[in-house]
């Protein structure tokens, strides 16, 4: 009797588990009008963030506007290991496509953002991307005439850094991919891909194990993992990328920054050992348009990519194993990639900017 | 180094079929950045564009006009004619020109570079510019 408890007590405990490991290891297709008209019925709202995405107004020196980084026509990336700076600074970290992040619960490599919100002023106010006081950028904003009118229109309120935060945010929401193969084929049509991009996918779910971090809608997990992705030498060596890793590492508290020769990654805001060199997991959708790859554009072709996942990672990995693919299946595994996850151009024209 | 290195090894290897045509665009918030656009052209007068262009990436932020005179000076030009370039401003037009382009053109990043019109922002590796150079070549064939 004490043993049949004992068992259904187990069962019980184990039951949510495993639901949540069968939910957790699938991609979910996206799906019209679901998924985009969540995200792309607040028009008027969508346009001013669209206005204030392309204004340089947004930079302390007039160059530089949210599009500089995240070019429309190159998946809102822009195609550099480390992402454009601010003249005369140089950034450290690639510059991530903002395609779907209305699906993502962190932002930035190091996840220091919980929303879109939070995170649209950290460019804007960063000394090596925007460089721009947010106080000055509200009054800025707030010179412009029809800037107010818009802001009435959309927030029926004042220019402020929450409002203009929240415009970005929602414009950035409406970046959604749109027909990518995957979607379709998942929901049924089994000719919305070729056959080696099926068997693509097969790896992608089984041998491969790509799945167990790239899942959901947007094909991520929303964590971190220190995969050992190897510092490019001559980032350690630019004097301008030592100026911005210390000081960054300073912000965020981190004792050793005089002497900081890498990039601690989560660790500088979790504090936590297991995040060391840990970032967050991209999302793969689009993924054949974003190269370089990884926090330091570390990798410039998606072969790269798959042969370190292939091998196992690098040193001071704590998550790969080696996979042993074929020649054939890494071939099919790029397929799947390019062909499956690739939706169709997202066109945003630049707007008018008052 | 900024892209001067990336930009001569792309015209050692396509010479004969790549043209350059450089154009100034001095930061505006930088002090000395118009005089030292001025003694490029200075230099590029007297056949030694590159040499003053990589001794002012060299020796920045050190540009006031002393300093730019010594660097002619080093790199050999005719000292006279070079400064009575900068006292004539003889290059300023050029150099307003360049600017009075970049601004039609709703440009503000440097460096920029159009190839055959496709527009590249930053400064990036030597194969992501050849990568291009080698299709526009390719579809020019054709």
């Amino acid at each position: 009797m004490g043993k049949n408890r004992l068992i259904i007590a187990f069962l019980v405990f184990l039951l949510p588990f495993t639901f949540n490991t069968s939910w957790a290891q699938e991609i979910i297709p996206l799906k019209y009008p679901e998924d985009y008209v969540k995200y792309q019925r607040a028009n008027a709202a969508i346009e001013l963030g669209k206005k204030l995405f392309f204004d340089r107004r947004l930079s302390g020196d007039g160059t530089m506007s949210c599009a500089t980084c995240h070019i429309p026509e190159m998946a809102f990336s822009d195609g550099m290991d480390i992402s454009l700076s601010y003249p005369t600074t140089k950034n450290w970290r690639n510059a991530p496509t903002l395609i779907n992040v209305a699906f993502h619960r962190f932002f930035f490599w190091d996840g220091r953002a919980k929303s879109l919100e939070e995170q649209a002023l950290f460019p804007v106010m960063s000394s090596f991307e925007m460089n721009l006081n947010l106080d000055y950028m509200e009054e800025k904003i707030r010179q412009v005439p029809e800037y107010r009118s818009l802001f009435f229109e959309v927030f029926r309120g004042d220019i402020s850094k929450v409002n203009i935060a929240k415009a970005l945010a929602t414009f950035q929401r409406s970046l959604i991919s749109v027909n990518a193969p995957i979607d379709s084929y998942l929901l049924g049509n089994q000719n919305a891909l070729s056959e080696d991009a099926k068997k693509g996918y097969e790896l992608f779910i089984g041998k491969g194990g790509c799945v167990k971090c790239h899942h959901g809608k947007a094909l991520l997990d929303n964590r971190f993992h220190a995969l050992g992705v190897p510092e490019k030498e001559g980032h350690i060596k630019d004097d301008q990328i030592a100026i911005t890793r210390r000081f960054v590492a300073k912000l965020h508290g981190f004792r050793a920054y005089k002497t900081l020769k890498e990039d601690p990654g989560r660790y500088l805001i979790s504090k936590n050992k297991k995040d060391w060199k840990a970032f967050k997991t991209p999302s793969l959708r689009e993924v054949s348009k974003t190269a370089p790859y990884m926090h330091n554009g570390y990798f410039q072709s998606l072969e790269e990519v798959i042969d370190f996942f292939d091998k196992g990672g690098g040193k001071g990995n704590r998550v790969l194993r080696p996979l042993n693919l074929t020649e054939r299946e890494k071939t099919a595994l790029k397929t799947f990639l390019v062909e499956a996850l690739t939706g169709e151009e997202i066109k945003v024209q630049p707007p008018v900017i008052p | 180094m900024g892209l001067g290195p990336t930009i001569q090894r792309l015209m050692r290897e396509y010479k004969g079929k790549v043209r350059l045509v450089i154009k100034q665009y001095p930061y505006k918030y930088r002090d000395f950045a118009f005089i030292s656009s001025e003694s490029v052209l200075a230099a590029n007068e007297q056949g030694k564009f590159w040499q003053m262009h990589e001794l002012l990436l060299k020796r920045s932020p050190k540009l006031d006009k002393e300093s730019l005179i010594s660097y002619a000076q080093e790199i050999g030009l005719d000292v006279a004619r070079f400064k009575e370039a900068l006292d004539k401003k003889s290059f300023a037009p050029l150099v307003e020109r360049d600017l009075s382009l970049a601004r039609s053109l709703d440009l503000y990043n440097t460096p920029t570079l159009f190839i055959n019109g496709i527009k590249v922002v930053g400064n990036r590796p030597y194969e992501y510019y050849k990568k291009i150079i080698e299709q526009e070549l390719k579809d020019g064939k054709k």
